[in-house]
Protein backbone atom coordinates (compact mmCIF):
# COMPACT_ATOMS: atom_id res chain seq x y z
CA UNK A 1 0.00 0.00 0.00
CA UNK A 2 3.33 2.74 0.95
CA UNK A 3 4.49 1.69 -2.17
CA UNK A 4 1.10 2.22 -4.47
CA UNK A 5 0.99 5.45 -3.07
CA UNK A 6 4.91 6.03 -3.62
CA UNK A 7 4.23 5.25 -6.97
CA UNK A 8 1.33 7.21 -7.86
CA UNK A 9 3.56 10.19 -6.00
CA UNK A 10 6.20 9.91 -8.33
CA UNK A 11 4.54 9.20 -11.54
CA UNK A 12 3.61 6.39 -13.58
CA UNK A 13 4.95 3.45 -11.89
CA UNK A 14 7.25 2.86 -14.62
CA UNK A 15 10.97 4.59 -13.55
CA UNK A 16 12.74 2.74 -16.71
CA UNK A 17 10.29 5.03 -19.33
CA UNK A 18 12.11 8.04 -19.93
CA UNK A 19 9.82 11.31 -19.44
CA UNK A 20 9.17 14.12 -21.23
CA UNK A 21 9.78 16.61 -18.70
CA UNK A 22 8.46 19.34 -21.17
CA UNK A 23 4.93 18.14 -21.38
CA UNK A 24 4.85 18.40 -17.63
CA UNK A 25 2.68 21.55 -16.60
CA UNK A 26 3.78 24.44 -15.57
CA UNK A 27 4.52 24.60 -11.52
CA UNK A 28 3.98 27.45 -9.15
CA UNK A 29 7.65 28.42 -7.85
CA UNK A 30 6.01 29.94 -4.39
CA UNK A 31 6.80 27.08 -1.92
CA UNK A 32 8.86 24.90 -3.41
CA UNK A 33 12.19 25.95 -2.00
CA UNK A 34 11.50 25.73 1.76
CA UNK A 35 12.01 28.55 3.89
CA UNK A 36 13.43 30.54 0.95
CA UNK A 37 9.65 31.85 -0.86
CA UNK A 38 9.48 31.70 -4.76
CA UNK A 39 8.10 34.40 -6.98
CA UNK A 40 4.91 32.67 -7.54
CA UNK A 41 1.78 34.91 -6.47
CA UNK A 42 -1.05 32.15 -7.30
CA UNK A 43 -3.65 32.82 -10.49
CA UNK A 44 -6.34 35.76 -10.47
CA UNK A 45 -9.15 34.50 -8.84
CA UNK A 46 -7.28 31.25 -6.72
CA UNK A 47 -8.02 31.54 -2.60
CA UNK A 48 -6.05 29.25 -0.58
CA UNK A 49 -6.14 28.55 3.30
CA UNK A 50 -2.93 26.92 4.64
CA UNK A 51 -1.75 26.09 8.59
CA UNK A 52 1.73 26.68 8.47
CA UNK A 53 4.23 25.85 10.99
CA UNK A 54 7.96 26.87 11.69
CA UNK A 55 9.40 25.03 14.59
CA UNK A 56 13.17 26.23 15.96
CA UNK A 57 14.86 23.78 17.99
CA UNK A 58 17.92 23.99 20.64
CA UNK A 59 20.07 26.61 22.34
CA UNK A 60 23.59 26.52 23.76
CA UNK A 61 22.36 24.77 26.84
CA UNK A 62 19.36 23.56 28.20
CA UNK A 63 16.18 22.47 26.34
CA UNK A 64 15.10 24.57 23.99
CA UNK A 65 11.64 24.18 21.78
CA UNK A 66 9.48 27.01 20.40
CA UNK A 67 6.77 26.83 17.06
CA UNK A 68 5.01 29.84 15.59
CA UNK A 69 2.22 28.78 13.61
CA UNK A 70 0.30 30.57 11.32
CA UNK A 71 -3.47 30.24 10.28
CA UNK A 72 -3.72 31.69 6.48
CA UNK A 73 -6.23 32.74 3.88
CA UNK A 74 -4.88 34.23 0.93
CA UNK A 75 -6.06 35.01 -2.49
CA UNK A 76 -5.29 36.82 -5.84
CA UNK A 77 -7.60 39.48 -6.50
CA UNK A 78 -4.88 40.15 -9.77
CA UNK A 79 -2.14 38.90 -11.82
CA UNK A 80 0.24 40.72 -10.11
CA UNK A 81 -0.60 40.97 -6.25
CA UNK A 82 -1.39 38.58 -3.57
CA UNK A 83 -2.85 39.02 -0.20
CA UNK A 84 -2.34 37.11 2.55
CA UNK A 85 -3.78 37.56 6.23
CA UNK A 86 -4.18 35.37 9.56
CA UNK A 87 -3.58 34.82 13.31
CA UNK A 88 -0.56 33.46 15.02
CA UNK A 89 -0.43 30.41 17.18
CA UNK A 90 2.78 29.85 19.15
CA UNK A 91 4.30 27.10 21.48
CA UNK A 92 7.38 27.51 24.02
CA UNK A 93 8.87 24.47 25.74
CA UNK A 94 11.81 25.81 27.51
CA UNK A 95 14.20 24.36 30.60
CA UNK A 96 17.66 24.86 32.07
CA UNK A 97 18.53 27.34 28.21
CA UNK A 98 20.91 30.26 30.36
CA UNK A 99 19.21 33.48 30.04
CA UNK A 100 15.71 32.38 29.66
CA UNK A 101 12.82 31.70 31.95
CA UNK A 102 11.61 27.87 32.09
CA UNK A 103 8.08 27.93 30.35
CA UNK A 104 6.07 25.27 29.03
CA UNK A 105 2.62 27.46 27.48
CA UNK A 106 0.94 27.60 24.26
CA UNK A 107 -1.03 30.42 22.92
CA UNK A 108 -2.91 32.72 20.24
CA UNK A 109 0.33 35.30 19.83
CA UNK A 110 -0.89 37.32 16.78
CA UNK A 111 -1.48 38.04 13.94
CA UNK A 112 -0.21 39.46 10.35
CA UNK A 113 -1.01 40.22 6.57
CA UNK A 114 1.07 40.21 3.86
CA UNK A 115 0.97 42.36 0.05
CA UNK A 116 3.02 40.60 -2.57
CA UNK A 117 3.63 42.31 -6.17
CA UNK A 118 5.02 40.26 -8.80
CA UNK A 119 7.62 42.94 -10.18
CA UNK A 120 8.78 41.35 -12.97
CA UNK A 121 7.31 37.63 -15.04
CA UNK A 122 8.58 35.14 -16.04
CA UNK A 123 8.02 34.02 -19.76
CA UNK A 124 9.87 31.42 -22.29
CA UNK A 125 11.52 34.10 -23.41
CA UNK A 126 12.46 35.56 -19.68
CA UNK A 127 13.46 32.77 -17.06
CA UNK A 128 13.55 35.24 -14.13
CA UNK A 129 10.61 36.51 -11.84
CA UNK A 130 10.55 38.68 -9.38
CA UNK A 131 8.38 39.19 -6.77
CA UNK A 132 8.44 42.10 -3.45
CA UNK A 133 6.39 41.44 -0.09
CA UNK A 134 5.97 43.33 2.41
CA UNK A 135 4.86 41.39 5.46
CA UNK A 136 3.42 43.51 8.57
CA UNK A 137 3.52 41.27 12.35
CA UNK A 138 1.87 42.21 15.74
CA UNK A 139 2.39 39.36 18.81
CA UNK A 140 1.65 39.35 22.36
CA UNK A 141 4.40 36.43 22.83
CA UNK A 142 7.88 37.23 21.99
CA UNK A 143 9.24 34.50 19.86
CA UNK A 144 12.12 33.48 21.22
CA UNK A 145 11.07 33.96 25.07
CA UNK A 146 7.19 33.57 25.00
CA UNK A 147 6.95 36.07 27.42
CA UNK A 148 4.24 38.42 27.42
CA UNK A 149 5.12 41.65 25.27
CA UNK A 150 3.77 44.09 22.51
CA UNK A 151 5.83 43.45 19.13
CA UNK A 152 5.67 45.16 15.64
CA UNK A 153 7.61 43.61 13.24
CA UNK A 154 7.81 44.54 9.36
CA UNK A 155 9.22 41.66 7.33
CA UNK A 156 10.44 43.12 3.86
CA UNK A 157 11.43 40.66 1.08
CA UNK A 158 13.00 40.49 -2.47
CA UNK A 159 11.57 37.06 -3.93
CA UNK A 160 13.23 35.65 -7.46
CA UNK A 161 13.69 32.98 -8.72
CA UNK A 162 15.06 31.75 -12.25
CA UNK A 163 13.92 28.73 -14.06
CA UNK A 164 16.91 26.56 -15.68
CA UNK A 165 15.79 23.78 -16.69
CA UNK A 166 12.03 24.41 -18.48
CA UNK A 167 9.91 22.56 -15.96
CA UNK A 168 12.24 20.88 -14.25
CA UNK A 169 15.21 22.70 -12.02
CA UNK A 170 14.84 26.21 -10.20
CA UNK A 171 17.23 28.43 -8.74
CA UNK A 172 15.52 30.77 -5.67
CA UNK A 173 17.01 34.21 -3.87
CA UNK A 174 15.27 35.99 -1.48
CA UNK A 175 16.95 39.28 0.26
CA UNK A 176 15.44 39.98 3.58
CA UNK A 177 15.38 43.05 5.69
CA UNK A 178 13.06 42.33 8.96
CA UNK A 179 13.06 45.61 11.51
CA UNK A 180 10.87 45.00 14.89
CA UNK A 181 10.11 47.34 18.14
CA UNK A 182 9.39 45.42 21.01
CA UNK A 183 7.50 46.75 24.52
CA UNK A 184 8.49 44.38 27.47
CA UNK A 185 5.76 43.65 30.19
CA UNK A 186 8.39 45.79 32.14
CA UNK A 187 7.75 48.63 29.71
CA UNK A 188 11.11 48.41 28.49
CA UNK A 189 11.47 49.45 24.60
CA UNK A 190 14.36 47.45 22.29
CA UNK A 191 14.36 48.12 18.76
CA UNK A 192 16.14 45.32 16.46
CA UNK A 193 16.50 43.66 12.35
CA UNK A 194 17.66 40.98 10.49
CA UNK A 195 19.16 41.43 7.21
CA UNK A 196 19.92 38.54 5.21
CA UNK A 197 19.70 36.43 1.64
CA UNK A 198 19.34 32.86 0.80
CA UNK A 199 20.03 30.62 -2.15
CA UNK A 200 17.97 27.42 -3.21
CA UNK A 201 17.90 25.09 -5.80
CA UNK A 202 14.73 22.86 -6.18
CA UNK A 203 14.59 19.62 -8.85
CA UNK A 204 11.30 18.44 -9.55
CA UNK A 205 11.94 14.58 -9.54
CA UNK A 206 8.38 13.41 -10.66
CA UNK A 207 5.22 15.78 -12.02
CA UNK A 208 3.92 16.51 -8.12
CA UNK A 209 7.54 15.93 -6.03
CA UNK A 210 9.96 18.62 -5.65
CA UNK A 211 13.16 18.39 -3.84
CA UNK A 212 16.17 20.79 -2.86
CA UNK A 213 18.14 22.59 -0.49
CA UNK A 214 18.90 25.77 0.82
CA UNK A 215 21.08 27.66 2.32
CA UNK A 216 20.68 31.47 4.52
CA UNK A 217 22.84 34.38 5.92
CA UNK A 218 21.48 36.28 8.60
CA UNK A 219 22.70 39.67 10.20
CA UNK A 220 21.01 40.75 13.84
CA UNK A 221 21.40 44.08 14.49
CA UNK A 222 20.24 46.07 17.49
CA UNK A 223 18.69 48.60 15.62
CA UNK A 224 16.50 48.84 13.13
CA UNK A 225 18.59 51.12 10.54
CA UNK A 226 21.39 48.47 10.55
CA UNK A 227 23.55 49.96 12.86
CA UNK A 228 24.57 47.62 15.83
CA UNK A 229 25.91 44.67 14.89
CA UNK A 230 24.97 41.55 17.35
CA UNK A 231 26.24 38.70 15.53
CA UNK A 232 25.09 36.31 12.37
CA UNK A 233 24.55 32.92 11.50
CA UNK A 234 24.60 30.41 8.17
CA UNK A 235 21.91 27.96 8.07
CA UNK A 236 21.71 24.93 6.00
CA UNK A 237 19.39 22.22 5.03
CA UNK A 238 16.86 20.03 2.44
CA UNK A 239 13.50 21.30 1.01
CA UNK A 240 10.55 19.33 0.36
CA UNK A 241 7.52 19.90 -2.11
CA UNK A 242 4.86 17.50 -2.65
CA UNK A 243 1.02 18.15 -4.83
CA UNK A 244 -1.17 15.55 -3.47
CA UNK A 245 -3.91 16.89 -5.70
CA UNK A 246 -4.54 19.71 -8.03
CA UNK A 247 -5.72 21.15 -4.63
CA UNK A 248 -3.76 20.33 -2.13
CA UNK A 249 -0.29 20.11 -1.70
CA UNK A 250 2.31 20.65 1.38
CA UNK A 251 5.57 21.74 1.52
CA UNK A 252 8.84 21.03 4.26
CA UNK A 253 11.80 22.11 4.84
CA UNK A 254 14.83 21.63 7.68
CA UNK A 255 17.69 24.22 8.64
CA UNK A 256 20.55 23.36 11.01
CA UNK A 257 22.62 26.45 11.77
CA UNK A 258 26.48 25.22 10.26
CA UNK A 259 28.16 28.79 11.38
CA UNK A 260 27.67 31.41 13.35
CA UNK A 261 28.93 34.01 15.35
CA UNK A 262 28.13 36.36 18.29
CA UNK A 263 29.68 39.64 19.07
CA UNK A 264 32.20 39.87 21.93
CA UNK A 265 31.86 36.02 22.48
CA UNK A 266 34.47 33.37 21.06
CA UNK A 267 31.56 30.84 20.76
CA UNK A 268 31.34 29.00 17.71
CA UNK A 269 27.72 29.06 16.80
CA UNK A 270 25.74 31.75 17.21
CA UNK A 271 22.62 30.92 19.74
CA UNK A 272 21.70 34.32 21.13
CA UNK A 273 19.79 35.30 18.24
CA UNK A 274 18.97 32.40 16.47
CA UNK A 275 19.07 28.31 17.39
CA UNK A 276 20.22 25.35 16.52
CA UNK A 277 17.91 23.82 13.98
CA UNK A 278 14.57 25.31 12.74
CA UNK A 279 11.74 23.50 10.56
CA UNK A 280 8.86 24.41 8.51
CA UNK A 281 5.81 22.02 7.87
CA UNK A 282 2.96 23.55 5.56
CA UNK A 283 -0.18 22.20 4.61
CA UNK A 284 -2.31 24.15 1.83
CA UNK A 285 -5.63 23.87 -0.11
CA UNK A 286 -7.01 25.90 -3.02
CA UNK A 287 -10.22 26.45 -4.11
CA UNK B 1 0.53 62.65 13.25
CA UNK B 2 -3.14 61.15 13.37
CA UNK B 3 -3.85 63.29 10.12
CA UNK B 4 -0.98 61.25 8.64
CA UNK B 5 -2.54 58.02 10.23
CA UNK B 6 -5.81 58.70 9.23
CA UNK B 7 -4.33 59.04 5.34
CA UNK B 8 -2.33 56.04 5.05
CA UNK B 9 -5.12 53.25 4.61
CA UNK B 10 -6.11 55.78 1.65
CA UNK B 11 -2.55 55.92 0.32
CA UNK B 12 -2.02 52.36 0.38
CA UNK B 13 -5.56 51.49 -1.50
CA UNK B 14 -4.25 54.18 -3.95
CA UNK B 15 -1.05 52.38 -4.64
CA UNK B 16 -2.35 49.09 -4.38
CA UNK B 17 -4.87 50.22 -7.35
CA UNK B 18 -2.25 51.77 -9.54
CA UNK B 19 0.35 48.69 -8.79
CA UNK B 20 -2.80 46.37 -9.99
CA UNK B 21 -3.53 48.35 -12.95
CA UNK B 22 -2.49 47.29 -16.17
CA UNK B 23 -1.33 50.09 -18.47
CA UNK B 24 -2.94 48.60 -21.38
CA UNK B 25 -6.16 47.77 -19.63
CA UNK B 26 -8.13 50.75 -21.63
CA UNK B 27 -7.28 49.04 -24.74
CA UNK B 28 -9.46 46.76 -26.98
CA UNK B 29 -8.89 42.73 -25.57
CA UNK B 30 -7.99 40.65 -28.52
CA UNK B 31 -10.94 37.88 -28.45
CA UNK B 32 -10.08 34.16 -28.57
CA UNK B 33 -12.42 31.59 -28.43
CA UNK B 34 -11.61 28.18 -27.27
CA UNK B 35 -14.79 25.44 -27.46
CA UNK B 36 -13.73 22.26 -24.95
CA UNK B 37 -15.45 19.16 -26.44
CA UNK B 38 -14.70 15.26 -25.34
CA UNK B 39 -11.91 16.28 -23.14
CA UNK B 40 -9.57 18.53 -25.65
CA UNK B 41 -9.49 21.83 -26.63
CA UNK B 42 -10.39 22.78 -29.83
CA UNK B 43 -8.42 24.70 -31.12
CA UNK B 44 -5.18 23.94 -29.10
CA UNK B 45 -2.99 25.96 -30.42
CA UNK B 46 -4.15 29.75 -30.23
CA UNK B 47 -2.40 33.09 -31.64
CA UNK B 48 -2.49 36.62 -30.52
CA UNK B 49 -0.30 39.75 -30.79
CA UNK B 50 1.59 40.95 -27.85
CA UNK B 51 1.00 43.90 -25.41
CA UNK B 52 -2.49 44.15 -25.87
CA UNK B 53 -5.36 42.30 -23.44
CA UNK B 54 -7.01 39.00 -24.29
CA UNK B 55 -10.32 37.92 -23.73
CA UNK B 56 -10.48 34.22 -23.76
CA UNK B 57 -14.25 33.12 -24.23
CA UNK B 58 -14.24 29.24 -23.58
CA UNK B 59 -17.33 26.99 -24.61
CA UNK B 60 -17.33 23.77 -22.82
CA UNK B 61 -19.78 21.69 -24.68
CA UNK B 62 -19.18 18.53 -22.50
CA UNK B 63 -21.60 17.18 -20.13
CA UNK B 64 -19.72 18.11 -17.11
CA UNK B 65 -17.74 21.34 -15.47
CA UNK B 66 -14.23 21.73 -16.61
CA UNK B 67 -11.33 24.10 -15.13
CA UNK B 68 -9.74 26.56 -17.67
CA UNK B 69 -6.32 27.15 -15.89
CA UNK B 70 -2.63 28.56 -16.71
CA UNK B 71 -0.19 29.15 -14.31
CA UNK B 72 2.04 31.33 -16.85
CA UNK B 73 -1.54 33.50 -17.65
CA UNK B 74 -2.22 33.25 -13.87
CA UNK B 75 -5.52 32.47 -14.53
CA UNK B 76 -8.45 29.84 -13.97
CA UNK B 77 -11.87 29.56 -14.08
CA UNK B 78 -14.58 26.64 -13.72
CA UNK B 79 -16.83 26.45 -16.54
CA UNK B 80 -19.89 24.64 -15.96
CA UNK B 81 -21.11 21.97 -18.42
CA UNK B 82 -23.01 23.27 -21.71
CA UNK B 83 -22.48 26.88 -20.78
CA UNK B 84 -19.30 29.84 -21.37
CA UNK B 85 -16.53 31.00 -19.49
CA UNK B 86 -15.08 34.22 -20.07
CA UNK B 87 -11.32 34.67 -18.71
CA UNK B 88 -9.48 38.08 -18.64
CA UNK B 89 -5.94 38.23 -19.17
CA UNK B 90 -3.30 40.92 -19.19
CA UNK B 91 -1.41 42.33 -22.03
CA UNK B 92 1.26 39.68 -22.39
CA UNK B 93 4.57 39.58 -23.55
CA UNK B 94 6.12 37.40 -26.44
CA UNK B 95 6.13 34.07 -25.80
CA UNK B 96 4.11 30.54 -25.41
CA UNK B 97 2.09 30.40 -22.68
CA UNK B 98 0.46 26.52 -21.53
CA UNK B 99 -3.63 26.16 -20.49
CA UNK B 100 -4.56 23.30 -19.61
CA UNK B 101 -8.28 21.60 -18.19
CA UNK B 102 -7.73 21.63 -14.34
CA UNK B 103 -10.57 18.26 -13.88
CA UNK B 104 -8.32 16.63 -17.14
CA UNK B 105 -4.63 16.90 -17.14
CA UNK B 106 -4.46 15.56 -20.58
CA UNK B 107 -6.70 18.12 -22.22
CA UNK B 108 -3.94 20.69 -22.80
CA UNK B 109 -3.53 23.68 -25.52
CA UNK B 110 -0.99 26.85 -25.84
CA UNK B 111 -1.61 30.39 -26.29
CA UNK B 112 1.62 32.00 -28.66
CA UNK B 113 1.85 35.76 -28.02
CA UNK B 114 4.07 37.28 -30.84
Amino acid sequence: MVLGALACLFGRGTPARAEDYSSWHDIETKYIFGFTLGSGIGLEGEKEVTVDAIGRFGKRDGSYAASETKYEFEFTPTQFIQIEFGALGSTHNISGVTGLDDRNQAALSGGFAELRYLAIERTSNNPLAVTLAIEPTIRRIDETTGEHVRNFEFETTVNADIELLKNRLFAGFNLLYEPEVTQTSLGDTQREAKFGGSAALSLRVAPNVVLGGEVWYLRHYNAANLTAFTGDTVLLGPTLFIRFTPKMFMTAAWNTQVWGREVGNSFSLNFEEFQRNRAKLKFAYEF
Amino acid sequence: MLNTMKKFPFAAVCAITMLSASPSSAQQAIEIQVSYSSGQFQPSEVRAPADKPITFRVKNLDGKAMEFESKSLRVEKVVAANSEGVINVRALKPGRYEFYDDFNEKARGALTVQ
